[in-house]
């Protein structure tokens, strides 16, 4: 079971791995600043505030969806290895790898998009890479690509050591997911949620990276041997089961922090449980074979694929987060707890990611789809819960981090302004896409019918408000991170006695 | 009973020169499918028989040069996706110098560097190893299978495509065990030798 003492011993980072830990959170948090603006910058053009000429406002998306993905998925990463490794013998080496191999990624990426004109999204869908009509070259593709393989690689290195250490401990990762447990027997009440998740973590994500390694070398293949043409058809579904879990898994890592942090808050064991066991198994299969619902419009693609899709739509994202949320709800539930900031995000994300995945499964209906599909619904419901869900945790995590230097949890006035203005800004700026959405308002368009300018401009309100409160957590978080931790023995200290 | 280096060794060279032989040669070069599947698998195997002959001379070298057992890896990997080069399959049974090329190659460069170097790698290289295999095949199979024309002008294209959905249906069963022996199977994660 998860500890009750706020800042345990075992947790404290030292050497490498603060230096490392610390790398990854200032690179996330800066990136994000920067990518906000970079999606800021686009929300104001579409709502005729700012006048960016189309060819930059595809490189813009490119730069910003692909940006978006990477930087939720190394903090989150940073969030499954600081829980994780208190469980099992994790190498810093391999979690340092991942960072160095999305640097070299990132790099690819960035030149690729801002040195040769790439614009064809981070989705890079076939043909379109190839079809630069002079804005970018094949070249340009081929390195963004290139970029992609190298982020993949650093993943699997650091999931691959992350399965040996389960495995080491547990036996294999079935035994680390818990399905020992799943039709009988005494749950292990010490068996740490974070083991379970990071199991199904590491054997969903996995597999995606293996198509998406798949998908973008034979990209790679056409696009210096073009008379080898792809099946388009095939190439989205390989490309979709990569980019739906790789995006995926962030929330599932990033989920980690409420695990181990609530109880911690709220002075409450969050025991594990057989519907929690059975919750992840079940998400951990589904999704794996939810991706098709990114397809339903694609008449050609096989109907049973396509049902599958909406079936495991309505349940794949489901199991774990209805447990998540009910047991979050009744671990806080007259607990007694003091808000403060890493609480505070927690129940932040907890809301973002129930009211994110709502919208989600709607669009994940096909009936719904026919008229959602490709619309402004879409940003709308994963905006919501990347935003509003994933980011907060991850902030929750280094808020958390940022009480244990300082030694008193962190509660400011300031702080307290940041979270509601990025909480009032995340709401308005998300519900302006949902509502655009409802009126059919198509996404990923550079230029808007004036018809379509008044969600964009509340939504560009919205933005602006996410954008500095963002930039106060990233100057905060820098700051504190930075700054001398403060030496004091607190590792008995429960958050009634530190709260500040 | 594991066989001794020396009957080990012997049977990787009985092995090498068999394939070697004219008519073994005639059968597996035939068609595209047994050179890619068999022969160049096997004279891999071969290579890595022989290697346990001199495994043991050699660790000195290997502890200096073979870090980890990523460098052999590496180099077997490079030596291995040159053979998979349909232009170069293609030479070794037109041309003799290439024929002979293939028979060192494969052994020496992609066999040995395999075996001396597997044991000494971690559960990580291994990992990223497999997976690229996996994923290699699953490439080369869907190459085969969508290339509208013969790679190779030795072999008909029936049997480019039939090589390719082998190769994915090999891709398949790799990925199914791996992932199996993973989630329910019994891994030894073992430091590296
Ligand atoms: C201030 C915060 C943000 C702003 C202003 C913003 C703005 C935008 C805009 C305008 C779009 C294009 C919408 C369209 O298709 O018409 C977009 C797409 C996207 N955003 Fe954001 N965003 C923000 C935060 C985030 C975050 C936190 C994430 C993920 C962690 C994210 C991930 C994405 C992705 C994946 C896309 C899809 C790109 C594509 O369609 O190819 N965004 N964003």
């Amino acid at each position: 079971m998860a500890s009750l003492t706020l800042y345990p011993a075992e947790e404290r980072l030292e050497g490498g791995s603060r230096v490392t830990f610390d790398l990854y959170m200032i690179t996330a948090v800066t990136l994000f600043v920067v990518m906000m603006l970079i999606g800021l910058t686009m929300r104001m053009t579409q709502a005729t505030w700012l006048n960016v000429n189309p060819a930059l406002f595809y490189r813009l998306l490119s730069m910003h969806g692909a940006g978006m993905v990477g930087t939720a998925s190394i903090a989150t990463t940073a969030v499954m290895w600081f829980f994780l490794r208190k469980y099992v013998g994790l190498h810093l080496w391999a979690f340092v790898a991942n960072y160095v191999l999305f640097m070299l990624g990132a790099l690819c990426v960035i030149v690729s998009i801002f040195f040769g004109g790439y614009g064809a999204l981070w989705t890079f869908l076939y043909p379109l890479p190839v079809h630069g009509m002079g804005l970018w070259s094949n070249n340009a593709s081929a390195l963004f690509l290139v970029g992609y393989l190298l982020i993949g690689v650093g993943s699997l290195v650091f999931y691959l050591d992350a399965a040996a250490a389960i495995i080491k401990v547990y036996g294999n990762l079935g035994r680390g997911l818990g399905l020992q447990w799943l039709f009988g027997g005494e749950i292990n009440p010490d068996h740490p949620k974070a083991v379970v998740a990071s199991s199904m973590v590491i054997i969903a994500n996995s597999l995606g990276i293996l198509a998406g390694s798949v998908v973008l070398v034979m990209n790679l293949v056409n696009i210096y041997y073009p008379q080898i043409t792809l099946n388009a058809l095939f190439a989205k579904n390989l490309t979709y089961w990569f980019g739906h879990m790789y995006i995926n898994a962030t929330i599932y890592m990033g989920v980690m922090a409420v695990y181990e942090l609530l109880p911690r808050y709220t002075g409450r064991p969050y025991p594990i449980s057989r519907p929690f066991i059975w919750s992840w198994a079940a998400s951990c299969l589904f999704v794996i074979v939810v991706y098709p619902h990114h397809l339903m419009i694609d008449f050609a693609q096989p109907r049973w694929l396509t049902i599958m899709g909406q079936v495991v739509s309505w349940s794949a994202g489901f199991p774990v987060f209805c447990v998540t949320a009910y047991g979050a709800m009744t671990n806080i539930h007259r607990s007694g707890i003091r808000w403060t900031m890493p609480s505070r995000l927690m129940a932040l994300s907890m809301f973002g990611w129930a009211a994110g995945i709502v919208p989600a499964i709607l669009d994940g209906t096909v009936r719904n789809n026919l008229v959602m599909h490709n619309t402004q619904w879409v940003p709308g419901h994963f905006h919501f819960y990347l935003l509003l869900g994933v980011l907060s945790m991850v902030l929750a995590l280094i808020y958390h981090v940022l009480g244990n230097r300082a030694n008193a949890v962190p509660n400011s006035g300031l702080d307290r302004t940041g979270f509601f203005v990025y909480l009032i800004g995340g709401l308005i700026f998300t519900l302006a896409f949902l509502s655009a959405g409802h009126q059919s308002v198509a996404r990923r368009m550079a230029t808007h019918l004036p018809e379509w300018t008044l969600t964009d401009k509340v939504g560009s309100v919205g933005a602006t408000l996410v954008v500095l409160g963002m930039l106060y957590y990233a100057i905060r978080i820098i700051v504190g991170l930075l700054g001398r931790p403060v030496v004091i023995d607190t590792s008995h200290a429960h958050p009634a006695d530190t709260a500040g | 009973m594991k066989p001794s280096p020396r009957s080990s060794a012997l049977a990787g060279a009985v092995l090498w020169v068999i394939l070697a032989l004219p008519p073994v040669r005639h059968v597996l070069e035939s068609e595209l499918t047994p050179q890619v599947l068999v022969q160049i698998p096997l004279l891999a195997l071969a290579g890595a028989l022989l290697a346990r002959l001199f495994s043991r001379r050699l660790d000195t070298v290997m502890r200096l040069w073979n870090d980890g057992g990523i460098p052999g890896l590496l180099l077997a990997s490079v030596a291995g996706m040159t053979w998979m080069l349909p232009r170069l399959m293609d030479a070794s049974i037109n041309e003799e110098g290439y024929a002979l090329a293939k028979f060192l190659t494969v052994p020496l460069l992609v066999g040995v560097p395999v075996a001396l170097s597997w044991p000494k790698s971690g559960f990580v290289t291994r990992g990223v190893l497999l997976l690229e295999v996996v994923a290699t095949a699953f490439r080369m199979g869907w190459l085969y299978l969508v290339s509208p024309e013969r790679l190779c002008s030795n072999y008909l294209l029936g049997d480019q495509q039939r090589l390719g959905k082998l190769l994915v249906a090999i891709g398949v069963v790799i990925a199914l065990v791996l992932a199996w022996q993973l989630i329910w199977g019994r891994v030894r994660v073992e430091s590296p030798q």
